[in-house]
């Protein structure tokens, strides 16, 4: 199985937190649905849709408890057949993060939940506290981008 | 925020599709992905009504490939453009790198493009965000429409686009300005993104 992170320090705590929680799938993202670190997903594509789902519960759901006069729910988990789905939202330094997990008969809610607390203390240790904002693009990205669309497009 | 991955050179960015409802921000998003190669899209989400209407939101991810060395994803979404899901769409704006705003250029539409540009405005603001500095293209579709329904595109330039943004004229059900609009958000986007102070999230 895979595991890619975008930002390197959340690779440590991630890989251990699979292997304790004998998850599947895993996806670390931001509240806006950005991706940070997954373990389990092949297609960058199909991952960047279970991150969108995942943070649009996350938000959803949060959004209902403002209105019911609740604090945002910490967790959420729903069972199914064959696989568990787990999300959960932690705080970092490096600003609110979703986890969203994945698992199937081999582990349990229960232990999903144990492990995860471990990850979110880890995922809070291990997080930057600053950023640093500079230019990532050469000036003359156009001519790449416009090839790019034209092939995306095949026009 | 846009996601800039220095070890792997990647870059993650996300865009809204914006607008009254009915005025083709999903048409926008099928037709894009109906041109676009397997191996270069994921499943496009819809979070519809069973009449189809956008409840939460569309979501197609795309890969643009290579730009400046970097492999670049644009998520795209849509908001449910309907008055009274405005929650929902605040949700959706949440981290935007980039907006589309797609207007209805039928007469009879203008004031809820007007209404709907204002909202966009309001939640923009409301997420702390200056919207000077957040992309923004406009495109006026069902251009296809007959002459005398529609406003023209200087009519609706006119009438909505204040501040001299991009602006295309569209028939997003035939793909006509699909492809151009696409095209110039990407560009505001990664403009930004060669810019000093960026705005991306380096790691």
């Amino acid at each position: 199985m895979t595991t890619s992170v975008v930002e390197p320090w959340a690779e440590r705590p991630l890989v251990k937190y699979v292997e304790q929680a004998g998850a599947r799938l895993v996806v670390v993202m931001t509240p806006a649905g950005q991706v940070l670190a997954q373990h389990g997903f092949t297609r960058a594509v199909d991952l960047m849709a279970a991150a969108a789902l995942g943070a649009a519960i996350m938000a959803s759901s949060g959004a209902l408890a403002q209105q019911i006069g609740e604090r945002p729910f910490g967790s959420l988990f729903h069972a199914g057949m064959r696989h568990g789905i787990h999300l959960a939202a932690c705080s970092t330094p490096r600003g609110p993060l979703i986890v969203l997990t994945v698992f199937g008969k081999e582990t349990s809610i229960g232990l999903v939940e144990l492990f995860f607390e471990e990850f979110a203390a880890a995922l809070q240790q291990a997080a930057p506290v600053t950023t640093v904002r500079e230019p990532v693009l050469a000036g003359d990205f156009e001519a790449d981008l416009n090839r790019s669309l034209t092939s995306l497009f095949r026009r | 925020m846009s996601l800039v991955n220095f070890t792997t050179r990647e870059i993650t960015c996300k865009i809204v599709y914006y607008g009254p409802g009915r005025s083709g921000k999903t048409t926008n998003l099928q037709h894009v992905y109906s041109r676009v190669p397997a191996d270069r899209k994921g499943l496009m989400v819809s979070l519809a009504t069973q009449t189809d209407r956008t409840l939460f939101f569309d979501f197609l991810p795309l890969d643009l490939g290579t730009i400046s060395g970097f492999t670049t994803k644009f998520q795209l979404y849509t908001v449910p453009g309907q008055v009274y899901y405005n929650a929902t769409r605040k949700l959706v704006l949440q981290g935007a790198d980039g907006v589309v705003f797609v207007a209805d250029s039928q007469l009879r539409q203008l004031d809820e493009n007007l209404a709907s540009l204002q909202n966009l405005h309001a939640n923009i603001l409301d997420s702390g965000v200056d919207i000077r500095t957040l992309p923004l293209v406009l495109q006026f579709n069902k251009q296809d429409l007959p002459r005398e329904l529609i406003l023209t595109p200087e009519e609706l330039d006119e009438a909505l686009n204040f501040r001299g943004l991009p602006a295309f004229p569209a028939d997003a059900l035939h793909g006509v300005g699909v492809f151009e609009t696409l095209k110039a958000i990407a560009a505001e986007v990664l403009r930004k993104l060669s810019a000093a102070d960026s705005g991306a999230h380096r790691v």
